[in-house]
């Protein structure tokens, strides 16, 4: 009776735990219920998101805290007349208006989550698309799929919806009603799984423990996280293995990076008819781009001056290269707080010149 | 979903626990169908259209293969052969043949611009379509009765724990089992439970480690050492046995929990004393395969030939092994070399016995494993490498003696750490072939220190396993 009873129980817990790791709206539900600092609590690593991956908490060297405020106040006493529409990703969060100069208005918009906007014509309307790297062949690669992300021509456009905070977007009312087909074959499944089954704060000591083991005996990194070449950095696998896409040094074709520009002159097309007075593109590098240069794709240098690219480049990767300072985190996939104010720099920069 | 994934393992518990709670054959097939549906579908789903178009067709073709005689038998039997092999064709050798045709065109001076598809090869594709094919075969044959249960039949194709990468199983061996009401074994379970564990340590702990310096040296072939390269290909050899027959172990191991044995695809392919003896212990279904229904009618067929016919026959059945794992001239080439060495050592092979006559037997068992053993090594770079110009230059690498880095993508640490578990492997596999679980209490012992083991030497990169790509 008792190994029916138990053999009952674990097949209902494994089922539960597939669904829970392939719904995206269960897993979300989690994450938001686990983010506890409780002893079963989720563990959160606040060293930088690769030293998380990789659980190397216990080397010093990689971690390093960022601030994610204390941005020089820009100093602008002329007309503030500028909508700026700020389409980003991690990079960009948690900037604010005043991180900004010339502005009378601005919108954040989450690229994977898209959003709604209405230009107010009486301002001087401008589109930043900020996007990292890894991401930038992925994105720009078909139009088709930039349309979904952030096409207003296929959405209601909403002056009620327009500029939601980030945190936002991430609210979901209950754990049921939005179950989608696609859900059952996430491929995001093992990544959930291994969080729902083991990745709580009191599992932490195991993980560190083979962390520690692979660094100090074997001298890597664990999963997706790579050491570099000069052991003083992390950077994500994607970043650095040659048969990524996002990665520094795959061999990109120049049909390829044609391609991009292709779908970026679209956009810029697409969106100068819908109003906006100009569009930006700002391609921010991964930390291995400009900390590990040898064997460089080129594909940033390569877009951005390509003669055919009308959308104009907010550019941080010559920036990047110039700067004798510290831009990236060592354990993390972001800039640090210096790279991000160089980067605000090279938006006020030309802002102001508006 | 891998075998070496999070999900695998919840997935093989419900369904494993499920498959025995339910008390009827119909239902447990039902089960396991669905069960392998999500399986495949966890790769790409929509390709479970194709599988499932295939199964339907062998599945009629069988039925009427075995109602008639004569010619119309024939015909269903081919009907059948072209389904899969036009699968296949369409699939994983078009966009060979549209490359060929660009290049000869080229080169005639008359370039032709034909379209090439952009779609993905299905995962498992050359196993599942051999597997089907030798079931209609058989049938033809009048070894196996046509199946008559649907889902019987669609489960002999689908069965999760082989149907990406086998064995490429018989229809005589797998059909009666998945039809008879399978009793639970606690023998079985442990028996499968150690097997599989097994298969994962071969697969996270060595095949995945050693991964690491292949995907280095064959990425960096061209700023690499002699040294570095050589060593780079010889642990190419064995991560591929490891990666593949660390599958098996787990599909094996997999299926003996549920009381279904599947044929054994290893048999200690480094101790093989020469080639004959090599295609004999690696990947032994697939190659009892192209004998069975390539070699054998070839030879048949072309009796009145004399010699020529078993060199014809060799060559035309190691082309086809070559062009079954890739469809790039590689693979081919790596068919066509094992081709030409079997034909030799068939020519050779009353010299060859004379001379090892005069030999103490351990000294002409060493050199038969060795010369076996690198000849194996070497012809693997055709394996591994991209393309041919890549192999060519990995070759030229090796063979220049050239300096260069001897970075091979792990410490120094881990180099002699890796050839320990490869000794280790072999000693295990060779000497200890029992899993030291006699008792309860010595399995789970055994469970548990290779589940810490797996978890702390184990490299978790969601490394693919290398035959899911044929």
């Amino acid at each position: 009776m008792i190994k029916k009873v138990s053999r009952d129980i674990l097949i209902l817990f494994g089922i539960v735990a597939l669904w829970a790791s392939t719904s995206r709206t269960a897993m979300q539900y989690i994450s938001e219920k686990r983010n506890v600092d409780t002893w079963w609590g989720s563990y959160q690593c606040l060293n930088g998101d690769l030293v998380s991956m990789s659980y190397l908490d216990a080397v010093k060297k990689f971690n390093q805290p960022n601030p994610r405020t204390g941005f020089k106040q820009p100093v602008y006493n002329g007309v503030r007349n500028t909508a700026l529409y700020l389409v980003g990703d991690s990079h960009t969060w948690h900037v604010k208006d005043s991180n900004f100069v010339r502005l009378s208005s601005f919108y954040y918009f989450e690229r994977i989550h898209g959003g709604y906007y209405h230009l107010d014509t009486t301002k001087r309307n401008i589109l930043l698309i900020e996007i990292s790297e890894r991401y930038l062949q992925s994105y720009f690669s078909s139009l088709q799929m930039f349309d979904e992300v952030y096409d207003s021509s296929t959405r209601k456009k909403n002056l009620s919806q327009e500029s939601l905070p980030r945190e936002n977007h991430a609210q979901f009312a209950s754990v049921f009603p939005s179950f989608e087909a696609t859900d059952l074959f996430n491929k995001y499944i093992n990544q959930n799984l291994q969080c729902n089954l083991f990745n709580y704060n009191f599992m932490m000591p195991m993980f560190e423990y083979k962390a520690a083991l692979n660094y100090y005996v074997f001298n890597r990194a664990s999963g997706d996280v790579v050491i570099s070449n000069d052991r003083q950095f992390l950077f994500y696998k994607e970043t650095v293995s040659k048969t990524d896409e996002g990665s520094s040094y795959y061999p990109v074709s120049k049909e390829s990076e044609s391609q991009i520009v292709d779908v970026l002159n679209k956009v810029y097309d697409h969106y100068k008819a819908e109003g906006f007075s100009e569009v930006y593109v700002s391609i921010i590098p991964n930390s291995a781009t400009i900390m590990q240069p040898d064997g460089y794709n080129n594909l940033i240098p390569d877009v951005q001056n390509d003669a055919r690219l009308k959308m104009k480049v907010i550019d941080i990767y010559t920036v990047f290269k110039k700067s004798d300072q510290l831009n990236f985190l060592p354990g993390d996939t972001h800039w640090n707080h210096s790279g991000k104010q160089l980067w605000l720099d090279v938006v006020n920069e030309r802002l102001r010149k508006q | 979903m891998t075998f070496n994934s999070l999900q695998f393992l919840v997935f093989f518990m419900v369904v494993t626990l499920w498959f025995f709670r339910l008390k009827n054959q119909k239902g447990r097939i039902l089960l396991l169908l669905l069960a392998s549906c999500y399986f495949y579908m966890s790769f790409i789903p929509q390709y479970i259209l194709i599988l499932g178009g295939t199964i339907v067709i062998d599945y009629i073709a069988g039925l009427l293969i075995e109602k008639n005689e004569g010619r119309t038998r024939k015909a269903w039997l081919v009907v059948s052969l072209i389904a899969n092999i036009g699968v296949l064709a369409v699939f994983k050798y078009y966009n060979f043949f549209i490359d060929n045709i660009h290049a000869g065109s080229l080169f005639f001076g008359k370039p032709l611009t034909l379209p090439m598809l952009k779609i993905a090869l299905p995962i498992g594709l050359s196993f599942h379509t051999f597997q089907a094919m030798s079931y209609t075969i058989e049938v033809y044959r009048k070894n196996q009765k046509a199946e008559k249960h649907f889902g019987t039949y669609a489960l002999y194709v689908m069965f999760y724990p082989q149907l990406v990468a086998g064995p490429i199983e018989r229809p005589q061996n797998v059909l009666p089992q998945l039809k008879e009401f399978r009793i639970y074994n606690w023998d079985n379970v442990k028996d499968g439970i150690a097997r599989m564990l097994w298969g994962f340590f071969k697969k996270v702990v060595i095949a995945d480690r050693l991964a690491m310096a292949v995907d280095r040296t064959f990425s960096h072939s061209h700023e690499s050492s002699s040294i570095a390269l050589f060593v780079g290909v010889l642990f190419y050899y064995f991560q591929i046995y490891c990666d593949f027959s660390g599958y098996s172990d787990i599909a094996l191991g997999a299926a003996k929990v549920m009381n279904i044995k599947l044929m054994e695809n290893f048999n200690q392919p480094f101790f093989s004393k020469n080639m004959g003896d090599f295609w004999r212990r690696w990947h032994i279904s697939l190659y009892s395969w192209f004998y069975d229904y390539v070699f054998n009618p070839l030879i048949i067929s072309l009796r009145n030939m004399g010699q020529a016919a078993i060199v014809l026959s060799l060559l035309i059945t190691f082309f086809l092994s070559g062009f079954w794992h890739g469809a790039a001239w590689q693979h081919i080439v790596y068919g066509l070399i094992h081709g030409v060495a079997l034909i030799f050592e068939y020519f050779t092979r009353k010299q060859r016995k004379k001379l090892f006559a005069k030999m103490p037997k351990a000294v002409s068992n060493f050199i038969g494993i060795f010369i076996t053993f690198f000849f194996v090594v070497f012809t693997r770079i055709f394996f591994r490498a991209e393309n041919m110009q890549a192999a060519i230059d990995y070759f030229k690498g090796i063979f220049s003696f050239s300096g260069g880095s001897n970075y091979i993508g792990m410490n120094r640490t881990e180099i002699v750490f890796s050839v320990f578990l490869i000794l280790l492997m072999l000693y295990r596999e060779k000497v200890l072939p029992q899993y030291f679980i006699s008792s309860n209490k010595r399995f789970y012992f055994y469970t548990i220190a290779m589940v810490v083991i797996c978890y702390f030497l184990g490299v978790f990169s969601e490394n693919q396993f290398i035959y899911f790509q044929f």
